[in-house]
């Protein structure tokens, strides 16, 4: 597992013992992304459809942007009534690569202005919605 | 004591409970870009000067604002790198997921063990 954060972008890597028909539906299964991340979740996994996850504390929510069984799905990032972070604000891009019996999960995390952070309000305003979300 | 004081870096969790609070969220806000004494920042809340005061206190020991007198007066400003601890701390948001998705996964679909030829 590794991660990378450079400007605005995190880029996060997983190694999963299963292939991507199996882990696809992890992204778009309401009763299958809770096992992993939020605790409760409406998905419309198609483009334009709704991605919402309850996190406790907060919401990420937007819509899926690209859905591509089982290979790669794309949805928009956001909080509900946050100015900088709005929903639909940032987007997260996942791809799934079969490697042998294997799934390489890359996820890149775009718009989140970190290198802004200090510089602009924007920036680090943005990075306490975020960081909610990291806490929730 | 003329000279700037420099906080010395925070741990995450000091800065993590420093921001917790709303109105000492909206301080940094205030100082982001100004340098402003404390009668002016306790002037934009409905609290007590004391309640802002100690404010200010959680806000210096976690880093987050650098104290310079001039004169009488105390000018706070926010300390930008005081915020690193927290961009790293989100570089691990997704990262932990996975690991969850990961072990999500492969507990509900567990390979069966190999088998020597």
């Amino acid at each position: 597992m590794t991660a990378e954060i450079r400007n605005d972008v995190i880029v996060a890597t997983e190694r999963i013992e299963a292939p991507p028909e199996v882990v696809f539906p992890y992204f778009t299964d309401p009763a299958l992304i809770v096992r992993w991340i939020g605790e409760r979740a409406e998905l419309d996994p198609r483009p334009g459809g709704v991605f919402s996850l309850d996190m406790g504390q907060v919401t990420a929510c937007g819509a899926y942007i690209t859905v591509d069984p089982p290979y790669r799905v794309v949805f928009s990032w956001g909080v509900p009534g946050s100015d900088t972070l709005p929903p639909g604000g940032s987007t997260v891009e996942v791809v799934l690569t079969p490697d042998g019996d294997d799934t390489i999960v890359v996820l890149t995390h775009r718009g989140l202005r970190t290198a802004d952070i200090g510089t602009h309000r924007a920036g680090w305003e943005h990075r306490l919605g975020l960081l909610r979300l990291a806490a929730g | 004591m003329a000279e700037r004081k420099q906080p010395a870096p925070a741990a995450p969790d000091a800065v993590l409970r420093a921001l917790a609070d709303p109105h000492r969220r909206q301080i940094l806000r205030l100082v982001q870009h100004a340098e402003l004494p404390a009668g002016q920042i306790a002037a934009s809340f409905a609290l007590t000067q004391q309640a802002v005061s100690q404010h200010i206190g959680v806000l210096r020991q976690a880093g987050l604002l650098t104290e310079r007198r001039e004169g009488t007066r105390r000018l706070y400003a926010l300390n930008h790198q005081a915020l690193e601890p927290v961009r790293e701390l989100l570089s691990e948001f997704w990262p932990d997921a996975l690991s969850r998705l990961k072990k999500a996964v492969e507990t509900a679909h567990p390979r069966p063990p190999k088998r020597e030829p």
